[in-house]
């Protein structure tokens, strides 16, 4: 077997573990969904592995020994977070400073819901230690550190059973002496503790968010250590002899071992790469270069943009809830996640008020129609009732589904309440979802300054095809696309992500009496910290983008904004004009406002490597096993146009070119695509679906 | 023909998305930190005839009432008004919350030219024009000494195009006018945006449609509001308290509130005529914050899926009397400070009031405001030369109320923006200011107790660097606490001190402007929130936690919550004794009250 033939990525969610596998043979690409096992993760990424391997006729071994690049997404840092179960971890902060992680930035939501209770620190106060020392926000030494007092408190640490020690001191990113120092005391007092530095890790200005993801980090190390180490063991021993990477928050890939240095960067590892999947089909089948990327899943709608060519990140990126919970810390591809699904339920409430979600009957029990005992109508059951999923056809047709049992709860529990018929009532639960669903990208196009005119939507995930061409009209895009590899859109995703690394600093510079030797001593710095990265990786120099981005704000602003730049130095007046520039074309882009005559001050300077895997784009889904290729119909309800028969074909039996009219039914073996009466769809040479409104001719 | 379940549901979906883009837009582009970064803004939308229709996640103590009367108010006076105008409207004897709140007001217009909704959006400026550095004027004795521009309701665009004699008189009045006029641009930017949405949903379903659509959705809120109400305990209520003294008012502020609640009818009503008159200084609230507070109030003890909007305060009911200081305020009586200290007095007892007629329902009192913590500071930075002024926002103000359901929420702020602002960075309020922030932490044993407990009182300590800074503060609370209610205890007061340079501890006024030099700090204690129900009931592995957290003393949890906590765990037993002599304690008194 070629070393090279397979490129094979996976993304481990809290229900199924989605591979993709690419033969770099033949460019036939072939998708597996797998239970995921929460006990034994590895096991539960082998099952897939195995069910691939199936798939092309070799073994386990065969195929591993023929993979070049092993792409891994995970939830594993995530859920070890939020279920508690990562290392019992001493926060280090600048005394007089106890409570920066109890505080946190403030804001709540619902200003009259008093039953949500404020969110515990990420360490708990009995578990962090007020180091007596002190900088100021010029760098200078205000109060010395105390070092004596310090290997008394590592004792104290040691003796409480600390874990992981982390370690953020207010202005260290102005003047890393205590940090640093502190470094050095924690491997002489107190050895063979990981521990983490809020500098070296994360060196921004707000002590809060580098708090934050200096203490994720330092917990994450022992548990992020040991999950990688096995993985690389368990896959070797099977045969992997190529390379194992991570999927990053950030939307790109690290080496494992890089990752077991700072596991706080795989916090979003997983749907960060749906956007990057979106973005490649995109350019590809309609060339689109402002995209909006949804992922429909059972409990949750997630949503992430592509705005001129790059996928949008968010400095704010939450571990649960926004504002009832805390943030990573970190840069991160931006996705906002409402919870629907197609597991929400729909309900009638007081006053003869329709809902659908946030509740979500999830993968236990589930849709009424799975008939694993769940009782409340679901957007999967109004699926099932309008017609637009074949009962006998369900994944495939491995699972049956009771169109009865999903009409009675729906006929019972929402359209007698409303004074519809089962039909209307099975309409306006989807007509509220997609309602839901477009009001959650909205909220990003808004925040972001896109109109979704400009834009195209690509709509993944097993329920996406339902109500694709209602989203991307309600928002006035020009069409729906629908990747062939739509229900896995994460892994294909981290199947073609760049491996990357972001390299940053804190240095206040202004247009107004820029300081050409500090600021080029501080970006030399890290751009040679860069190319280190990028020799490690091998990569040819062709296929590597160094980048230079500068985090700057007018004088007064509290927010930066990030821009990138021509240049990887500032040498002359004229790079400065263009720094400038560059910022202020930015600010209009994002918020439709500049003012050109005002100074540009800098903040912190961050440098961007990326290193392309490969040069061509992933191949085309191999067919599933043919169905009857009979001409079929079935009868479809729309809203406004009632019940019609609508033709029914398989995604695999429309030739490229082709536009299929609708009233139609695509399906394909793990999900179907609804074709609205005014619409039509046509299947482009990349595999993907086309969805349009009759008369949208963009 | 009447909307069904479907429509209702998602026409108000939409119109609170117009309201969201609003805010998005705002948040993002404003230049002062009290907008962008503390939020404090609101945006609604309400209906031509200014009946308020949509708030999403607004300060509530902005806009219950109030908008309504400035929309009211706008059109009344300019009946030429038409698409493509905006008004500037700050004046608090025309709905508005205080002269530091600016609004921009745009009527949406349809095609035939009728006016079908206004669009509001309102935010806290960093300067106004006060004749002293600061947005909060408590000591002026009416609206000259105070000094703000009033505008009421002034034309600031028309045809989409500002009206530049007004932008040229404010930026000669109001420091550090670019700031200003950044905030302005963000302001009409987001103003904007919600016009444009609006006229998109109704290019979607049609004008008429979107105003029937605003009647029925009065309507299902009023029914909402009516089933809610009827499930409160019926009764009358009158509570009385205390603003703390402040100058112009030596001895203090009495407030006091009758509250009428009808289950059977439906209905709500909370007296506030019982009160004194306008007082000469800046404390007296507006005729927006007399009602918003009140109904600020009533609303936190009606379940979150109540919506508040004009058809649900049909049904609440504030009954306010001319020249009062809870009431409505008669020129030139200075409004400075109305949307804080007086206003969270009348929502705090309010609350307790609601707590009062029964279990389960109401709330404690919050904490009162605003510490140093929150300082007006201005001055000169020694490191550029230029002026500076801004109010600052730590997260040590603290002070949520327990509730029926949960603890009082760590950094509440006050009851009139319940926890919605956020909160400054301390490097990045080192960086904007000359100040060095020496220490910020919770206080052990300030907590209200309660079964729910209130959140404790936090310590901020901060001074200048190296060039004297002046602040300007005025911080309720230090004679009055948080009272708690159904049995809770009322959080520890506030107190606020000047550390000298030879470290020794001055105590402060309550109020003022105190300019400090290098070498001197500020100590700000903020109140702690009142505690719900009856500390003996508080769940002892809670209490546990508290004491291994350092939030309560193991002390306090002995004699205050009869939890004796040894070792970091409970000791069952001893905690069995302690709460069995608590309840027969209760219980003896409750017999000699009946004797």
């Amino acid at each position: 077997m070629a070393p090279h033939r397979y490129t094979v990525a996976t993304d481990m969610g809290g229900t199924f573990t989605d591979l993709v596998l690419e033969d770099r043979t033949t460019d036939r690409v072939h998708i597996v969904k797998s239970p995921t096992v929460i006990d034994d993760p590895i096991r539960g990424i082998l099952d897939a592995v195995d069910l691939a391997a199936a798939g092309i006729g070799v073994s386990r071994r065969e195929l591993l020994a023929g993979t070049g690049t092993f792409v891994h997404g995970t939830t594993r840092a995530l859920n070890a977070i939020l279920t508690g179960t990562t290392a019992r971890t001493a926060f280090l902060t600048t005394r007089g400073h106890p409570d920066v992680l109890l505080f946190r930035e403030g804001g709540r939501v619902d200003p009259f819901d008093f039953t949500r209770r404020y969110p515990d620190p990420l360490v708990p106060r009995a578990l962090t230690w007020e180091v007596a020392e002190r900088v100021g926000a010029d760098g200078a030494v205000v109060t010395q550190l105390d070092e004596a007092a310090l290997v008394t408190q590592l004792g104290e640490i040691v003796a409480a059973g600390g874990e992981a020690i982390a370690v953020c001191l207010l202005w260290s990113i102005a003047n890393p002496v205590h940090e640093l120092r502190i470094g050095e005391l924690i491997e002489q007092h107190a050895p063979g503790i990981p521990y983490t530095l809020s500098h070296r890790l994360n060196p921004i200005v707000r002590e809060y968010r580098r708090a934050c993801s200096t203490v994720l980090d330092a917990s994450l190390k022992p548990l992020m250590t040991e999950y990688l180490d096995a993985m690389t063991r368990r896959l070797t021993a099977e045969g992997l002899a190529g390379r194992l990477l991570i999927v990053t928050s950030g939307g790109g890939v690290m080496d494992s071992a890089a990752v077991a240095a700072a596991p706080v960067h795989v916090i979003g590892s997983g749907p960060a790469m749906a956007p990057i999947a979106g973005r490649d089909v995109v350019d590809r089948t309609t060339g689109h270069q402002t995209v909006l990327v949804a992922d429909t899943g059972g409990t949750s709608y997630d949503v992430g943009v592509v705005r001129d060519g790059d996928v949008s990140s968010t400095r704010e990126a939450w571990l649960g809830a926004p504002l009832l919970s805390h943030m990573t810390g970190l840069p991160a591809i931006d996705i906002k996640s409402v919870g629907a699904g197609g597991g929400s339920i729909a309900a009638v409430g007081a006053g003869g008020l329709l809902t659908v979600g946030p509740r979500s009957a999830g993968a236990r029990p589930g849709p009424v129609c799975y008939g694993q005992g769940g009782t409340e109508p679901t957007v999967t059951d109004a699926a099932v009732v309008l017609g637009y999923l074949d009962p006998q056809y369900f994944l495939g047709g491995r699972v049956a589904l009771d169109v009865e049992a999903a009409e009675r709860a729906i006929e019972q529990q929402v359209a007698a309440p409303l004074g519809f018929t089962t039909l209307q009532a099975a309409a306006a639960i989807m007509q509220l979802a997609t309602e839901h669903m477009v009001r959650a990208i909205e909220d990003t196009t808004v925040a972001q300054g896109i109109d979704p005119a400009d834009a195209v939507l690509v709509a993944g995930g097993g329920a996406g095809g339902f109500n694709a061409t209602d989203i991307a009209s309600r928002l006035r895009c020009s069409a729906a696309v629908i990747p062939d590899t739509g229900s896995v859109l994460s892994a294909a995703g981290a199947a073609i992500s760049d491996l990357s690394s972001d390299f940053a600093a804190s240095c206040p510079a202004s247009t107004r009496d820029f300081d050409f030797a500090r600021v080029g001593a501080v970006t030399d710095g890290l751009v040679e910290r860069a190319q280190r990265f990028v020799a490690s990786t091998g990569v040819a120099t062709e296929l590597v983008d160094v980048r230079l981005f500068a985090d700057a704000r007018y004088p007064h602003q509290v927010w930066e904004v990030e821009v990138p730049l021509p240049t990887l130095r500032i040498a002359s007046p004229t790079d400065v004009g263009a720094l400038a520039d560059a910022f202020h074309k930015m600010h209009e882009k994002l918020f439709a406002i500049s003012d050109p005559g005002s100074d540009v001050e800098v903040v912190g300077w961050r440098v961007r490597a990326s290193c392309r895997t490969r040069t061509t784009p992933l191949g085309q889904v191999e067919s599933g096993p043919a169905r009857a290729r009979t001409h079929r119909t079935r009868r479809v309800y729309f809203a406004g146009h009632g019940l019609v028969d609508a033709a029914v074909r398989s995604h695999d039996d429309i030739a490229p070119g082709e536009v299929v009219e609708g009233p139609a039914i695509v399906e394909t073996p793990v999900t179907v695509v609804v074709v609205d009466p005014d619409a039509a769809a046509t299947r482009a040479s990349t595999g993907a679906l086309v969805l349009r409104r009759n008369g949208a001719d963009r | 023909m009447t909307l069904d379940g479907l429509q209702l549901a998602v026409l108000t979906s939409r119109m609170e998305q117009v309201v969201r883009a609003m805010a998005n837009t705002l948040a993002r582009t404003a230049r002062s930190g009290v907008i962008n970064t503390a939020r404090d803004f609101s945006c609604c939308v309400l209906t031509g005839d200014a009946q308020l229709v949509a708030t999403a996640e607004s300060l509530p103590v902005h806009v219950m009432r109030g908008p309504d009367i400035m929309a009211g108010y706008t059109a009344r006076t300019h009946p030429d008004l038409r698409r493509g105008d905006a008004y500037l409207h700050n004046s608090p004897y025309h709905g508005n919350s205080h002269a530091a709140d600016h609004c921009i007001l745009v009527p949406v217009v349809d095609p035939d030219g009728t006016h079908r909704f206004t669009v509001l959006v309102k935010a806290h400026q960093a300067d106004c024009g006060n004749a002293t550095p600061t947005t909060y004027s408590t000591s002026a004795a009416d609206v000259y000494e105070e000094g703000a521009l009033i505008f009421p309701a002034v034309r600031v665009q028309r045809d989409f195009t500002d009206v530049d004699d007004v932008i040229r008189m404010c930026r000669m009045r109001i420091r550090v006018p670019d700031q200003w006029w950044g905030d302005y641009l963000a302001m009409v930017g987001a103003a904007r945006i919600g016009e444009r949405e609006v006229e998109k949903l109704a290019a979607d379903v049609g004008w008429d449609a979107l105003e029937q659509y605003a009647g029925e959705w009065f309507d299902f809120s009023e029914q909402r509001v009516a089933e809610a109400i009827g499930e409160l305990p019926a009764g009358r209520v009158t509570l009385g308290g205390a603003h703390d003294p402040f100058p112009g008012v030596p001895g203090g502020v009495p407030v006091s509130v009758t509250v009428d609640v009808d289950p059977v009818g439906g209905r709500v009503t909370v007296d506030l005529r019982d009160n004194p008159d306008c007082q000469p200084c800046g404390l007296n609230l507006t005729e927006s914050t007399s009602a918003s507070s009140a109904l600020v109030g009533v609303f936190n003890s009606l379940p979150a899926s109540v919506p508040a909007n004009a058809g649900s305060l049909r049904r609440v009911e504030v009954l306010l009397r001319e020249n009062c200081v809870v009431g409505i305020p008669r020129h030139p009586a200075s409004c400075s400070v109305a949307t804080t200290n007086v206003a969270d007095r009348v929502t705090n007892l309010v609350q307790r009031a609601i707590a009062e007629l029964g279990p389960g329902v109401g709330m404690a009192e919050a904490g009162l405001v605003q510490p140093p913590a929150w300082a007006v500071i201005s001055g000169t930075d020694p490191r550029t030369g230029v002026p500076f002024v801004n109010q600052i926002l730590f997260p040590g103000v603290t002070g949520g109320p327990g509730t029926p359901w949960t603890d009082g929420w760590l950094t509440f702020g006050h009851a009139g923006n319940a926890g919605m602002m956020l909160r400054d960075s301390v490097e990045i309020d080192e960086i904007h200011h000359p100040i060095l922030v020496t220490q910020q932490r919770i206080l052990p044993d300030t907590e209200g107790a309660g079964e729910f407990r209130g959140a404790p009182g936090a310590l901020v300590e901060y001074g200048p660097t190296t060039a004297p800074l002046t602040l300007s503060y005025g911080s309720d609370g230090a004679v009055h606490p948080a009272r708690g209610a159904g049995g809770g205890t009322a959080g520890v007061p506030a107190r606020q001190r000047l550390r000298r340079i030879d470290g020794a501890l001055v105590d402060l006024p309550a109020s003022g402007l105190v300019q400090l030099l290098p070498g001197e700090t500020v100590l700000s204690e903020s109140c702690g929130g009142g505690g719900y129900g009856a500390p003996h009931r508080r769940d002892p592995a809670t209490v546990a936690h508290d004491v291994a957290e350092g939030w309560v003393t193991p002390g306090r949890a002995r004699e205050v919550y009869a939890v004796a906590v040894v070792a970091g765990r409970v000791d069952e037993e001893e905690t069995g004794r302690l709460r069995e002599a608590e309840t027969s304690r209760l219980h003896d008194d409750v017999q000699r009250g009946e004797r």
